[in-house]
């Protein structure tokens, strides 16, 4: 981990859900100092709203599922959650949301604290799911790559000379193992001919 | 009626010429206003020795005792001590240091410089004069910290190597090795953001190498003042300093105020800045017509005061004041300013305008340095 967390938020627009009009201002005053535009929303919010902001600030103990646009656990953008009661069931729902970082709200001038670790918490989801994504996808070309490693056999290559093949193609085109394996059958369907 | 004003300054321990110097601003802001009024202004004077958990009791046994407004605090560790009991009783405090940044609280107004005032500058300063490599030393404690990292930031967007950093105790000497690894690496330049003994040791230990055996390595600082600048004697010479006041920005009131109540006689941002502190205080406090923090400190953002160190208007958002930035070269004992701002400028303590932004609250300009002349 050599990334530094973000900590310049200027120029970003947070949206804000609570009820409270007098937190909805005391959280745009405090964006406000960091160069945040905070669009207050005291219902739930419009869809394209929640959609186009950089991240969102929500009252963990009125929010729900409904009321944002994407399905649980799948916020396209940092969350911070606003702890208000401290019920179980709300921090149950905020985690299984998801959320990235936490304030109460008798601490609101932490908001600074708050964004930085949303968004190195999110910044660090997201390379683990696009890892969870490779592998999977990896996983699922082992079968070309064995099918691969057979049709270079067929030129009475034994495997391990095959497979050294499939490398070497593999590392001249800067793909993957999979990628060539992939490459290789569809090349030799289109052909109709044989591995070279 | 009578200002029950704290002062809380560490005029003894490991920073005591800083806090000696700012407590004198203060008093000779006191004396001043007072010659028209000799009941305007009750001192109460605190040393918290540079002790932290005495910061703590303090402010507390000020607070309880009806003190409403503070002028104070040196270190941010000493500020970030006090801002928890400012918030439970509601007092109000002036902090008059340069800093790190990344602060607004409520309860506190900034009068120093912010990273944009300090680090940016210099940095710019840095990169104009052609050097390349650049070794960081500084504190071991938040000050040292940030405005390293601010340094390390802006040397490398404007193509500065970072050779080095290295981090010395508060109040230690700065060992002989780090003077080592600063010719190994053939710095061409320092960023000395140590304070105290370490920054005497590691000045006067740079002056002795580059008379024996190195070449002159530029040192700048961010927060080098007058307050102890003879301390560091002839090994001070060639050290660039950014502050928001130099000794020979200032009137001969501010002098004479400085020769009178100043333990080294001489004026220093921080004696210069208390001393605004206290011009603005005062005024407040009439304009609002009465000592409650919140009010007063919206009548000194509504009725800005041209202070001894001249127009400083505070952010109402930000809590900070803006401020000239300067940059001056140490020689003989002095300052000599080598550029100045044109105007105040907008403190910018989340240094939100380094990178483009699609919007920006508070406008923080960045004017131009000019030349002096």
């Amino acid at each position: 981990m050599t990334r530094s967390p973000l900590h310049n938020f200027s120029g970003r627009t947070a949206l804000v859900l609570h009820r409270s009009p007098e937190i909805g201002q005391r959280i745009e005053d405090r964006c406000d100092r960091l160069g945040v535009r905070a669009l207050v929303r005291n219902e739930d919010p419009d869809a394209e709203a929640a959609r186009t902001a950089d991240l969102v600030i929500l009252d963990i103990d009125t929010a729900d599922d409904g009321m944002l646009p994407w399905p649980r656990a799948a916020a396209p953008m940092p969350l911070i959650g606003l702890i208000g009661s401290e019920s179980p069931g709300r921090l149950a729902w905020a985690l299984a949301q998801e959320v990235d970082a936490f304030i109460p709200l008798s601490g609101l001038g932490h908001l600074f604290s708050a964004m930085v670790i949303a968004h190195e918490m999110f910044a660090r989801k997201v390379d683990r799911r696009a890892r969870e994504v490779e592998l999977a996808r990896r996983g699922s070309g082992r079968l070309d790559v064995i099918r691969a490693v057979l049709a270079l056999m067929e030129g009475g290559r034994d495997e391990a000379l095959a497979l050294k093949q499939l490398r070497t193609m593999a590392m001249v085109e800067q793909i993957s193992l999979e990628e060539a394996a992939a490459r290789l059958l569809t090349e030799r369907q289109t052909a109709g001919g044989r591995a070279r | 009626m009578t200002l029950r004003l704290g002062l809380i300054f560490s005029t003894t321990g490991s920073y005591a010429a800083l806090g000696q110097s700012a407590l004198a601003g203060a008093l000779g802001a006191i004396e001043t206003l007072q010659q028209h009024d000799a009941h305007l202004i009750t001192p109460v004077i605190a040393d918290p020795g540079g002790d932290m958990a005495a910061y703590e009791r303090m402010t507390r046994e000020m607070l309880q005792g009806g003190v409403r407004h503070i002028v104070g605090a040196i270190t941010s560790w000493s500020r970030k001590e006090m801002i928890p009991l400012l918030e439970r009783h509601g007092g109000l405090l002036w902090y008059p240091c340069p800093y790190e940044g990344f602060e607004s609280n409520d309860h506190v107004v900034y009068l120093g410089a912010s990273p944009n005032h300090h680090v940016v500058p210099v940095t710019d300063w840095i990169a104009a004069q052609g050097m390349r490599r650049a070794f960081l030393v500084g504190s071991n404690y938040v000050w040292g910290w940030e405005t390293l990292r601010l340094a390390r930031d802006c040397l490398t967007r404007r193509g500065v190597e970072v050779v080095g950093e290295r981090h010395v105790p508060l109040g230690e000497t700065t060992p002989d090795h780090i003077l080592d690894e600063i010719r190994d690496r053939q710095a061409d330049c320092v960023v000395d953001s140590l304070i105290g003994p370490s920054n005497t040791s590691f000045l006067q230990g740079m002056a002795a190498r580059s008379r024996a055996d190195i070449s002159p390595v530029q040192v700048v600082s961010f927060n080098q003042s007058e307050a102890d600048l003879a301390e560091i004697g002839p090994a001070a010479n060639g050290l660039l300093s950014a502050g928001s006041f130099f000794e020979a920005n200032a009137s001969d009131m501010l002098r004479d105020a400085a020769r009178r109540h100043a333990p080294n006689g001489r004026v220093s941002s921080f004696f210069a800045t208390s001393f605004a502190a206290v011009e603005m205080i005062v005024a407040a406090v009439r304009s609002a017509g009465t000592d409650d923090p919140s009010s007063v400190f919206r009548a000194a953002v509504d009725t800005p005061l041209v202070t001894a160190m001249g127009s400083m208007p505070i952010d109402p958002v930000l809590r900070h004041a803006m401020l000239t930035p300067r940059l001056a070269m140490a020689r003989n004992g002095r300052f000599e300013v080598v550029q100045s701002a044109a105007a105040p400028v907008a403190a910018d303590p989340y240094m939100t305008s380094q990178t483009a932004g699609k919007f920006r609250a508070t406008p923080a300009s960045h004017r131009k340095l000019r030349v002096v002349k």
